[in-house]
């Protein structure tokens, strides 16, 4: 012990004295300790100039891919694109110097360059991304290679790395939507299955609207595609194929109505659905081998299933207690937990890709929600309110709610939606005609 | 002369003080000791030493003896009450009768005429948006982009030229030049307090008590420090570590602490407010928005930051990537409003020039 405390002293000794003959002033001085706790929350400012065209056939491609690049970033309401006008300097050579000062003098925090290069049918894009206050490249510099034909999706691979590098969220914007497209008055309306990219472009029909045709849902991989149609006059549920469009029908027994599928996260299994006898319940059915398993068994109408990200527990909504509420149940069925507890109904839960909420549909006082909550019914916030909004889908990082909303009255029609999972950036999606029921995809390969 | 009576004085001096002091030096012990005894009897002997005995336990205890007889009650005596003597009656005089109260008729109330009604036994009807009544279109949320920690108010419209045409005013050569008016500083950009979603009229939040708490924040990660080193086995651990290490502190404090007054607190929070101002945090991940860092930054003595010094020194509760994505805004933040200088005072220059910022977006998140 002693000769513990003769050490200690002895090295104080040494230290106060270092310390006094020698100060440092940088490292001898108590700091000051300062805690920050309120922000602002406001679009970070990004300059995308046009992207240099290297070689003579990707001069207009370079300006486009520019173009939907910054239409991306600031579609999330998290970016402001700062425009061409007030650009000081410009990028001259993808390879050259960044002149960080003039880009720090119209405070573009971040700087996306690029260039484009065509040969043949092979479309190249490369980007950097730039601090500006920093002076240094956020990430290091992608290329892409890919079809002229598919420039767009391109563009959305470049701000899908812009987006997480700056952000941290997951990417989203190589994706698709399919929809059911509706034209005509609401007492006529003509409803056929369509698919788009996440931001309205290159809207393709899957089906006619020769029948009415509602709630499709992208498998897992999306490649395949589950809706239900009255084509035979009762509901059934077809699995569609959207590379072929080949379809086939999952057959279910006579006198019985199946609707409201979706894929398991395996996409070997269909949750959905069935009406026998007055009752509906929940089944699962087994794709391949067409058995199918009765998931719950009660007078209540169940209905609008969705499997938890890993599988192993499906929310769903229920009037087993009077209203129509949320329940959670283990997916092989057994005794299910209310997690709704407000006022109003409750329905068309979808479980977040991240796990942790689930988006539904609420009626309350006469008006619909589109609104997020924790699992166990905690932490409920409405983001929507309005006439009629139902429908929610997520996006594939569980930032994004896309959803339909209709506008009241015998002219009405029904809009896609989009809306941040904070309630902020509620927008209008581009389509052609109206649109109801969205299913996001996962991320494209 | 007189040395015959110097020697014999000085050998009588000698023999007192030799008779006087001499036994002092001697340690002979005297020969004898005496003592006085006395003589006691072999019985009295034997009954000393017994009393120095200890007490032996008896095995049997002699019970008390119960009473023969029980005590007989005393005996109670009923003696007859006494009587009371009460007073005699007084004969007082009756009171004077109450003075009826005067009854004063008012104008009667209008009757209500009431025509009976059967109850409404119709169905309430359901909750249906089909149903439900034509509401007047709510008002849209203000598309405010910014949210900052004070409101500020939309600016006033633009001013419009106006349709008369006036004729120009020659300058009066005579006359003084005109001061020219002050610039108005440029109106703040509107924004509102907190996120307003368009369900913000509608009831936010579950009636339903809040369940589970998240799991509190991951103890802080110091990302610079080096592995603190084993501890030495053996009587170490027997140490007042508590006593050295605050002897330690207060050494360090006495070297470390910088020299002068103190910020005051409204200088701590005009800091803290400059840099919150430009803290955007509306690009963050939602994990991000749970993270939080401490970042070290020393000041140039203009206020100014040094901008290479700007390090991460710890961060708590979220991943790395999300540390990373708040350290990058507020390092943004620290620049950003720190390149015309904090306003701080110069006189405690010693006090910031190393500053250690913790952001903290917990509350700014939803």
């Amino acid at each position: 012990m002693k000769h513990l405390f003769l050490s200690i002293s002895a090295a104080l000794g040494v230290t106060l004295a270092g310390a006094g003959a020698f100060p440092s002033p940088a490292q001898a001085q108590e700091p000051l300790r300062i805690v920050i706790d309120e922000a602002i929350i406001e679009p970070l400012p990004v300059a995308v100039p046009p992207f240099q065209a290297e070689t003579p056939e990707a001069g207009q491609l370079a300006g486009d891919i520019a173009r939907v690049v910054a239409a991306d970033l600031t579609g999330t309401g998290l970016f402001r694109e700062i425009p061409a006008s007030a650009y000081i300097s410009s990028i001259g050579n993808f390879d050259a110097s960044v002149l960080f000062a003039d880009w720090k003098a119209i405070n573009a925090q971040a700087l996306v360059t690029g260039a484009v290069s065509v040969q043949g049918n092979t479309l190249n894009v490369k980007f950097r991304l730039y601090d500006v206050f920093s002076g240094a490249e956020l990430g290091s510099g992608l290329q892409f290679s890919g079809t002229v034909e598919g420039w767009r999706r391109m563009a959305h691979k470049v701000s899908d790395a812009v987006y997480a590098r700056i952000t941290g969220e997951g990417p989203y914007f190589d994706s698709r939507v399919v929809y059911v497209s509706e034209t005509g008055p609401k007492d006529n309306r003509k409803k056929r299955l369509a698919i788009m990219d996440y931001d309205g472009a290159n809207v393709q029909y899957l089906t006619d609207s020769g029948s009415i045709v509602l709630a499709p849902r992208f498998s897992p991989s999306g490649d395949r595609v589950l809706y239900t149609s009255y084509e035979s006059g009762f509901p059934r549920i077809y699995v569609l194929d959207i590379g072929s469009v080949q379809r086939r029908v999952l057959e279910s027994a006579d006198g019985t109505m199946s609707f409201a599928p979706r894929f398991s996260p395996s996409g070997e299994t269909v949750v959905f659905s069935l009406t026998q006898g007055g009752n509906t319940d929940i089944y699962t059915m087994d794709i391949a081998s067409g058995r199918s398993q009765r998931l719950t068994n009660t007078p209540a109408i169940e209905t609008a299933p969705s499997y938890s990200p890993d599988g192993s527990r499906i929310v769903f909504e229920s009037d087993r207690s009077g209203t129509q509420q949320l329940y959670v149940m283990p997916a092989t069925g057994g005794e299910a937990q209310r997690i709704s507890f407000g006022e109003g109904r409750y329905g068309t839960p979808v479980w977040s890709p991240r796990g942790d909420l689930v988006a539904f549909t609420k009626q309350n006082k006469g008006r619909f929600h589109i609104g997020v909550m924790r699992l166990d019914g905690t932490q409920e916030r409405l983001l929507t309110a309005s006439f009629l909004d139902e429908g929610p889908t997520w996006a594939p990082n569980g930032r994004v709610i896309m959803f339909a909303r209709e506008t009241q009255g015998a002219g009405g029609s029904s809009t896609l939606y989009s809306v941040d999972i904070s309630g902020r950036n509620l927008r209008p999606v581009s389509t052609p005609s109206g649109g109801s029921d969205p299913s996001w995809s996962p991320l494209q390969d | 002369m007189h040395s015959g009576q110097y020697i014999s004085a000085a050998g009588h001096l000698g023999l007192i003080a030799w008779l006087l002091l001499g036994g002092l030096f001697t340690d002979r012990p005297d020969t004898f000791e005496l003592t006085e005894v006395s003589v006691i009897s072999g019985a009295d002997f034997d009954a000393m030493v017994a009393a120095r005995q200890a007490p032996q336990s008896a095995t049997e205890v002699a019970q008390p003896e119960t009473p023969d007889s029980v005590e007989k009650p005393p005996e109670i005596t009923r003696a007859p009450d006494t009587a009371i003597e009460q007073p005699a009656p007084v004969q007082v005089d009756s009171p004077p009768e109450d003075t009826p109260p005067q009854v004063t008729e008012l104008p009667p109330e209008a009757t209500a005429e009431e025509t009976p009604t059967p109850p409404d036994l119709s169905e309430p009807v359901g909750d249906i948006a089909v149903l439900a009544p034509e509401t007047a279109p709510e008002a849209a949320p203000r598309p405010v982009a910014r949210v900052a920690p004070e409101p500020v108010a939309p600016p006033e419209p633009e001013a419009e030229p106006d349709a008369q045409t006036r004729e120009a005013v020659a300058p009066d050569a005579a006359g003084e030049a005109p001061e020219q008016e002050p610039l108005e500083a440029t109106a703040p950009e509107e924004a509102v307090a907190e996120i307003v979603t368009e369900a913000t009229n509608a009831p936010a939040r579950s009636n339903r008590p809040p369940g589970k708490r998240p799991a509190a924040p991951a103890p802080r990660r110091v990302v610079e420090a080096s592995e603190p080193s084993q501890e030495p086995a053996g009587e170490a651990g027997a140490v007042d570590n508590d006593d050295v290490l605050a002897a330690l502190a207060a050494a360090q404090e006495a070297v470390a602490a910088p020299s002068g007054p103190p910020l005051s607190a409204g200088e701590k929070d005009a800091l803290r407010a400059q840099i919150a101002k430009c803290w955007n945090i509306g690009s963050l991940s939602t994990a991000a928005l749970g993270t939080t860092v401490i970042i070290g930054v020393r000041m140039n003595s203009d206020a100014t930051p040094v901008n290479d010094s700007i390090r991460m020194i710890g961060t708590s509760g979220g991943s790395d990537a999300s540390a990373r994505r708040v350290y990058d805004s507020a390092r943004r933040a620290i620049i950003l409003c720190g390149a015309r200088g904090y306003d701080l005072p110069a006189d405690k220059f010693d006090q910031w020039q190393n500053i250690e910022m913790t952001f903290d977006p917990s509350k700014m998140g939803y």
